[in-house]
């Protein structure tokens, strides 16, 4: 492959497609151009999946209030409107909460699937929970993990489920080593059982490293 | 005096600060892009949380999220968090949306905000040991890209994808793998003759979409 193109060479090219001489503020316009086509940034191209995930990530946000989005001049029987409105969001979110616990208490939101990770060799300090709920996007992950190892500069976690017959399906990625996250799977554990952690690499390959940190078969509940 | 538009505005912001002046910067919902391929009705089913909604603001704008957050962070999966973050937040924002008007102006500010907010949550990440980071990581780069720049990308890639596809496959080998029109032939199997006329006419294109360079007002 040639080396690549100097800014003059990508300024020529452009300029070239003008009628006339350049002036130097022309020639200044057409140099940012020219670096930004030359940037990979320009031509970068997201994954497949991102549309899915996107979709995942709103339907899984919470709506803000309106509270948030009014201008700060209010007059001061808005401002009491808006208390009585928080107070009542306040008290909905308590009650929320109760029916919340005693769902889970009585198992009206126990997950559909579960599993237990443990730690491989590269990670013996490493351990997970997770649970899986089916609802109508799909299957949601809720991956509770601690003591993952380090990550170097570049790489993150990724997770993945996989069939008996090994073939990989990736459910998400994240860097924190400790903490809960959640994923997303289009496919269902009952026909790939095996979750799996790995540590992967920044370097354009979309297949596994290999490098697994935690694993662990789910069940149904 | 002919108008300016926004991508000249913004060519002419990073290349000459003698021109950084608020005449020269009409509000940012101009755009020589225009013709949004969302309608009404898709911006209505996103403010709702409509799964169509989400796919079709997506996939008219997915690419120039994508683009902005991968100038920003550098890295594949930060940039995937920021855009999945970004339509969350327009989403958040959804009130403010006017279905009457094209949303890319709109849309472009909360990327660009929430590239920049996932930059420095990073930055402030603990540190690796000095020797183990690549010398372009962006924890080494203190501060992240202006917000002209981020512009010009979001308006470049914008004024991109608005060519044919085998046209900008043409400007991508010549800019971003730096192949000559000889090697473009053999790398696409066309003749010599169809590169060199489709590079002009895809660079005639971009020249008019955004540079506008003989419109600029002055003073």
């Amino acid at each position: 492959m040639a080396d690549r193109p100097t800014n003059e060479e990508r300024e020529k090219l452009l300029a070239d497609a003008r009628v006339g001489a350049l002036e130097p503020q022309e020639a200044a316009e057409l140099s940012l151009l020219a670096d930004v086509l030359g940037d990979s940034s320009t031509w970068a191209e997201p994954r497949a999946g991102l549309e899915d995930a996107v979709v995942r990530a709103v339907a899984d946000a919470e709506p803000t209030t309106t509270t948030s989005r009014t201008p700060p001049a209010r007059s001061e029987a808005r401002r009491r409107r808006r208390r009585v409105l928080a107070s009542a969001l306040a008290a909905a979110a308590v009650i929320a909460t109760v029916v919340a616990t005693v769902l889970v208490t009585r198992g009206g939101t126990s997950p559909d699937y579960e599993a237990q990770l443990r730690a491989t060799a590269s990670a013996p300090g490493a351990q997970a929970s997770a649970d899986i709920t089916r609802n109508d996007a799909g299957f949601r992950i809720t991956l509770d993990a601690n003591g993952l190892p380090d990550l170097r500069s570049g790489e993150y976690y990724q997770a993945w489920l996989k069939n008996a017959a090994g073939a990989l399906v990736p459910i998400g990625t994240f860097s924190s080593s400790d903490g809960r996250v959640t994923l997303w799977s289009g496919l269902s554990p009952k026909d790939f059982p095996t979750l799996t952690v790995t540590i992967e690499a920044t370097d354009n390959d979309q297949t596994s490293s290999g490098r697994q940190v935690l694993v662990g078969e789910v069940r149904a509940t | 005096m002919p108008t300016q538009s926004l991508d000249a505005c913004v060519l002419t912001h990073r290349a000459a600060g003698s021109r950084r002046t608020h005449a020269a910067r009409p509000a940012a919902t101009a755009s020589v892009v225009a013709s949004p391929r969302v309608d009404q009705a898709q911006l209505a089913a996103f403010r709702r949380g409509e799964a169509g909604g989400i796919r079709a603001l997506y996939r008219e704008y997915g690419r120039l999220v994508y683009s902005v957050a991968h100038r920003v962070l550098g890295r594949h999966e930060l940039a995937e968090e920021a855009a999945q973050q970004t339509f969350v937040r327009a989403w958040q924002a959804a009130d403010r949306i006017d279905v009457d008007r094209d949303p890319a102006p709109w849309l472009a500010t909360i990327a660009k905000r929430t590239a920049i907010d996932v930059y420095r949550r990073e930055a402030r990440r603990p540190a690796s040991a000095l020797n183990d980071v690549a010398a372009d990581d962006p924890a080494l780069v203190s501060l992240p890209p202006d917000i002209d720049a981020l512009d010009a990308v979001w308006h470049v890639r914008r004024a991109i994808d608005t060519l044919p596809r085998d046209e900008a496959t043409i400007v991508r080998l010549q800019h971003l793998d730096g192949l000559t029109h000889n090697e473009i032939s053999e790398e696409l199997g066309i003749a010599l003759g169809t590169v060199k006329s489709r590079s002009h006419r895809a660079h005639r294109k971009l020249a008019s979409l955004l540079g506008h360079l003989r419109e600029v007002p002055h003073g």
